[in-house]
């Protein structure tokens, strides 16, 4: 039999996947998300996996775009949107027009989920309802994505705003910020640095998407079972809620609230980053066996006398000595040499290192364009780009980048002729009334 | 405790009632992905070894402290799954995790790359019994590739891909998130493509072989990053609690606490600076503008919300119509009105442990998620599953436990044993 590898890499390789068929192609996604990655990048694992996306955007484009690091854009469309756009057909539709309304309430009943991340009762208030929405397409499954949810307290009378539904939002009250952060005793950092912290990248948004594309794939495999839609009510501030390890759980059990603690871990020891030659490492070895593994390598085995026992260990008085002593050892090697001396470690117990790189020391790995993780991809209408391709490799039915982006409204005549039959004539109508 | 709202999300249906799926997989990335199954209805077996059972994470507690002897870290990935344990390194365990794969729609692992393969039981073995089978094999790095054989933890995972690097203060430290997110979304990513394959079947009545790399995942969500490095030739460095990208967009110190607070549309943005009566910052109406003056922006909301409430300045912005959110903790989370009328506060009663409190975000309303059961000890349902699923009489059972193949719990261990006043009856269901 061929190595393990080998066959892996033969029957994953994204390199191959255009010859492959796609799990959902036979899946059509309305998106009509506005100023929200969490809703782009719900469709953009849709799309990744063969699903027909169709973009709707007001005529002036979806906020999104317009938010980019350094205002920089290429043709007009921010580099974050740039990354989202990717195999969606790009429409536009003025819902809060009269006309543009009805295109989408002509095309709801063509679609299989819609997807909208508008303020709660939003389309309600136009017109589009979800009783509308069912009534128009039984089998649709409707997921709206919003912090505050469809339903509940805050969300019942005029309560909410009518904003944007924001990645900060998410983070800060889904208690997530809460726990990240360097803790207020910190005192050798400015105190403005020592506060609940939002993660750098948009990770409210992010698993906010993902945890709807994931109900909303369970909702169709329901739906292939028993041919019933339904609505689908996520809220990104509690995706990350549910992702926040043991937090709540434990308040529930013991009343103990969980608050940042830099780089070390509440309920483990080692299992943090420390300082090496060259910058940080990261080391683990938290289980006794493993971290006698640990303080082996070092040759420090009265550590494990001093500290034998998780309890020891997890008492956040002894994180920092613990690793003053570790840092002894580690501050003398770089974090090559570090990498080296852990993967060579052949004794008891399983203890791991690994380097803690800079964004610009990771993109020049090649593990992530050999796996097509990350890709230089020629796009048609924004040209040469770096970005991310797809982490999922799948033996018969992967994933698949087949465009970045498309312009505001690119894709107006072939959807709309498609699936509504308009015609030139039609569509300059449109364009003039400034419906599309 | 249990109200109306939760009797109906009881009353319905499970999504995914009917799917069996086999879960041998350990610390969190792995349980994650199964659990999200689990609480949609799937039926998932959770293989462990003997006594010990995953000792890399039923051993994790703050302080060492096991209430109930319960594991915080093992219960918050686990819920809703039966529990086995089946020592893999003897022939007659490998026979087992055969014949439970046979039976079962989905098999989930995260040991190193090839480890399955060359016990017998990995997905090229597997489809011969069962075509129909999705496998699911979640390491760092993947199975293969230069890093393949690399071993991975959450906070490596975030290390490597430089998310800790661009999280944080530049004057500060990186800080990678305590949650383990590499972890967790990679296991929601992971559940999401098992669901796709499942499609798949439909269809075309075959199985597949999954290959995802939590590192990956990671770099995937890393938005603008790589393509910002790419056309500046810089890297892009962390900026504390103020978004860059989105003006404004942030979290500020109040005199009493934290709020985010964030204005992105020329209305929203417009009503922030009337909130702190401020017309000189409305000279940079388009978010272009404001993107770029966010040095001079940031500071001035940080000191203007500084000087108010967090209370204040969530009142204002729902009467003017910005967003702002108080910094939640699982404290104040647990005590909200709206997330317990939503019931995503979660509280139910184990029939082992008693009651628990869990997030569940899953409202799909034909079909909601919901938790049933926390963790069980190690081995808790064996007779289940050897006895209902495979069909053994209780003597084959018996001669597995003399021969060491399956196991119970170990009290020498951490948390893998019953609540100390059990019963000996309580919670089991054969």
């Amino acid at each position: 039999m061929k190595d393990w590898t080998e066959w892996a890499k033969e029957n994953t390789d994204p390199k191959k996947a255009k010859e492959k068929p796609q799990a959902l192609d036979d899946i059509k996604v309305l998106d009509l998300s506005y100023g929200s990655y969490a809703g782009l990048f719900a469709s953009s694992l849709l799309s990744e996996m063969g699903a027909e996306v169709v973009r709707v955007e007001p005529p002036e484009g979806d906020i999104a775009r317009e938010m980019t690091p350094e205002a920089m854009k290429i043709k007009g469309t921010g580099l974050a949107y740039l990354i989202e756009g990717r195999n969606k057909y790009h429409v536009t539709a003025d819902i809060r027009k009269a006309r543009g309304l009805e295109i989408i309430e002509e095309l709801i009943p063509k679609f299989d989920v819609l997807i909208e991340t508008f303020p709660p009762k939003y389309l309600e208030k136009l017109g589009l309802g979800r009783e509308k929405i069912e009534a128009l397409n039984p089998w649709i499954i409707h997921c709206a994505i919003n912090n505050f949810g469809q339903e509940g307290p805050m969300v019942e009378g005029d309560e909410v705003p009518e904003t944007l539904d924001y990645d900060v939002i998410a983070q800060a009250f889904g208690g997530f910020a809460w726990t990240v952060g360097l803790p207020e005793d910190y005192t050798e950092f400015p105190e403005h640095t020592r506060v609940p912290t939002r993660m750098g990248n948009w990770m409210g948004w992010y698993c906010g998407g993902a945890m709807a594309a994931f109900s909303i794939m369970t909702a169709l495999l329901y739906r292939d079972l028993t041919g019933e839609g339904q609505f689908i009510d996520i809220s990104p501030a509690e995706a990350l809620m549910a992702l926040n390890n043991y937090a709540f759980h434990l308040y529930h059990l013991t009343g103990q609230v969980i608050n940042r603690v830099a780089n070390f871990e509440p309920a483990a020891y080692a299992y943090n980053y420390v300082q090496a030659k060259d910058g940080l490492v990261f080391l683990a070895g938290y289980a006794d066996p493993n971290w006698q593994a640990l303080c082996s390598i070092i040759g420090r085995d009265d550590l494990v006398e001093k500290y034998p026992t998780l309890k020891e260990r997890t008492n956040p008085k002894n994180f920092v000595p613990m690793t003053t002593e570790i840092e002894k050892f580690t501050k003398q090697k770089t974090r090559e040499e570090i990498l080296k001396i852990w993967l060579e470690y052949k004794g008891p117990g399983v203890t791991v290192a690994g380097e803690i790189l800079k964004p610009d020391e990771t993109m020049e790995i090649d593990h992530w364009y050999e796996r097509g993780s990350l890709v230089k991809f020629k796009d048609r209408d924004y040209g040469d780009l770096t970005l991310q391709g797809l982490p999922a490799k799948m033996s018969e039915s992967p994933p698949n980048l087949k465009w970045a982006c498309r312009p505001v409204g690119a894709d107006n005549k072939f959807i709309y002729n498609k699936y509504l039959g308009f015609d030139s004539e039609v569509l300059k109508k449109l364009e003039k009334e400034k419906v599309i | 405790m249990f109200d109306e709202k939760f009797r109906k999300v009881m009353s319905k249906n499970e999504a995914l009632e009917g799917f069996r799926v086999l879960d041998i997989t350990r610390i969190i990335y792995g349980p994650w992905a199964a659990n999200l199954l689990a609480v949609m209805g799937a039926e998932v077996i959770h293989v462990e070894m003997p006594k010990m059972g995953d000792l890399l994470i039923r051993g994790v507690s703050p302080g060492g402290v096991f209430p109930r002897n319960l594991s915080p870290g093992m219960m918050c990935c686990n819920s809703n799954k039966y529990y086995i344990a089946v020592d893999m390194h003897k022939p007659e365990g490998i026979e087992i995790i055969k014949n439970l794969a046979a039976k079962s729609d989905v098999i989930m692992e995260n040991f190193k790359p090839g480890t399955f393969d060359r016990w017998g039981i990995g997905y090229r073995q597997l489809k011969e019994i069962n075509p129909g089978i999705v496998y699911v094999s979640m390491q760092g790095f993947g199975n293969w590739g230069p890093y393949a054989e690399r071993p991975s933890y959450d906070a490596y995972a975030q290390g490597i891909t430089g998310l800790a690097e661009i999280s944080g203060f530049p004057d500060g430290l990186p800080v990678k998130s305590q949650a383990w997110i590499g972890d967790y979304l990679s296991g929601t990513i992971a559940a999401f493509l098992t669901l796709t394959a499942l499609h798949h079947r439909e269809k075309t009545g075959q199985g597949q072989f999954i290959d995802l790399s939590q590192a990956e995942v990671l770099m995937r969500v890393m938005d603008w990053t790589w393509l910002f490095q790419e056309k500046t030739g810089r890297r892009r460095e962390r900026s504390g609690n103020w978004d860059m990208a989105v003006v404004p967009s942030l979290i500020a110190k109040t005199s009493d606490g934290f709020v985010a607070i964030a204005a992105f549309p020329e209305n929203e943005y417009l009503a922030l600076c009337d909130a702190m009566g401020n017309e000189e910052l409305k000279k940079y109406r388009e978010p272009e503008e404001r993107i770029k003056n966010a040095r001079e922006i940031y500071p001035i909301i940080d000191r203007w919300a500084s000087e108010r409430t967090t209370d204040e300045i969530v009142e204002v912005s729902k009467k003017l119509g910005f967003a702002a959110a108080p910094v939640m903790n699982s404290k104040t989370i647990h005590e909200n009105p709206h997330f317990n009328a939503r019931k995503t506060v979660w509280k139910f009663e184990d029939p082992l442990y008693g009651d628990l409190a869990y997030p569940n975000p899953w409202h799909l309303q034909g079909t909601p998620g919901r938790i049933r059961w926390t963790m069980r000890p190690v081995g808790f349902d064996n007779e289940h599953v050897m006895i209902r699923i495979l069909g053994l009489n209780e003597s084959e059972v018996e001669e597995l436990y003399e021969k060491e193949v399956l196991g119970k719990w170990d009290e020498n261990f951490p948390a893998t044993s019953p609540p100390k006043d059990w019963d000996g009856k309580k919670g089991i269901i054969y």
